[in-house]
């Protein structure tokens, strides 16, 4: 029985780094700036906050904090309208053809949403 | 992934139709912790599920021959299947969240065919005569041999459940 608890417990060992939180791997290390107009606005659902923003003829999607914290960052649903122009940073995929970026700043007119402050 | 016998984007119009259901709407509705306590949820169930059905199936691989198979499959079984429909009442809200985000995710796909053949494989073991006799009286080693396979392919299969399940959050 020991060392049927110790098999279990060596795989649960060696499977754990696969657990740890998704997000930052995937992204590119540096900081990339986009500025386009919203299609999507901002949503509060999901794991994380999202909006989609068209830049050129490229869509792309958004993936901010989670809902509280984009709440607390003091963006809200609504509060940016479908068509505004809005200026983005953050870390776009790695892959390319995924227009994708983990965002970290928002500006809306003289707004500023500060989404992840401590990755700034 | 061509290790799937369909394309990925399996499914896509039933999940831009979920997505846009009353269901969705609502659980979108519900708060900036929805997601999160529904989230919480889903562990809770997979939690029981899994917790049982580990001390159910290790028994029936032959651990603890000590303890009557009988003594844990009535706790065992009440606990998995409650941890079953706790799981299925969150999992679906939370899929409807953004249903058409898993388009092309295909561990999607492998999950929901695992969970299909783990629910299979409990239909089998439940008919069966070896399980059929085991509250009444001792096994024959055969029908020890014939629960034991079912409980290694039950542990299978719902690992691979839950790993694909895990993984969907990382495509």
């Amino acid at each position: 029985m020991t060392r049927l608890f110790s098999a279990i417990l060596s795989a649960l060992l060696i499977s754990t780094p696969a657990f740890a939180h998704h997000g930052w791997g995937g992204q590119e290390e540096q900081v990339t700036s986009l500025t386009g107009t919203v299609v999507q606005g901002v949503s509060l659902a999901g794991p994380h906050a999202t909006m989609k923003i068209k830049v050129g003829n490229d869509v792309w999607d958004l993936t901010m904090a989670p809902p509280a914290r984009t709440a607390n960052a003091g963006l809200k649903e609504g509060l940016i309208p479908v068509g505004a122009t809005v200026m983005v940073r953050g870390n776009r995929n790695l892959d390319h053809a995924r227009h994708e970026m983990k965002t970290i700043y928002i500006k809306h007119g003289t707004a500023e949403y500060h989404v992840y402050p401590d990755r700034e | 992934m061509t290790l799937l016998p369909f394309g990925t984007h399996f499914g896509a119009p039933f999940l831009r139709w979920l997505e846009h259901s009353q269901l969705g709407v609502f659980t979108r509705s519900l708060g900036v912790w929805s997601y999160g306590i529904i989230n919480l949820v889903h562990i809770l169930g997979i939690v029981m599920l899994f917790g049982a059905i580990l001390l159910l199936d290790l028994r029936l691989l032959g651990a603890w021959r000590s303890i009557p198979l009988a003594a844990l499959s009535r706790p065992a079984t009440t606990v998995a299947m409650t941890g079953f429909f706790v799981a299925v009442a969150s999992g679906i809200p939370m899929l409807t969240v953004k249903s058409s985000d898993y388009i092309g995710n295909p561990f999607l796909l492998i999950k929901f065919p695992a969970i299909a053949l783990a629910l299979l494989n409990v239909w089998l073991v439940h008919r069966s005569p070896a399980w059929q006799a085991h509250r009444t009286r001792d096994l024959t080693r055969r029908e020890q041999m014939r629960l034991a396979a079912g409980g290694a392919l039950s542990l299978t299969l719902w690992l691979t459940a839950i790993t694909a399940g895990r993984m969907i959050g990382y495509w």
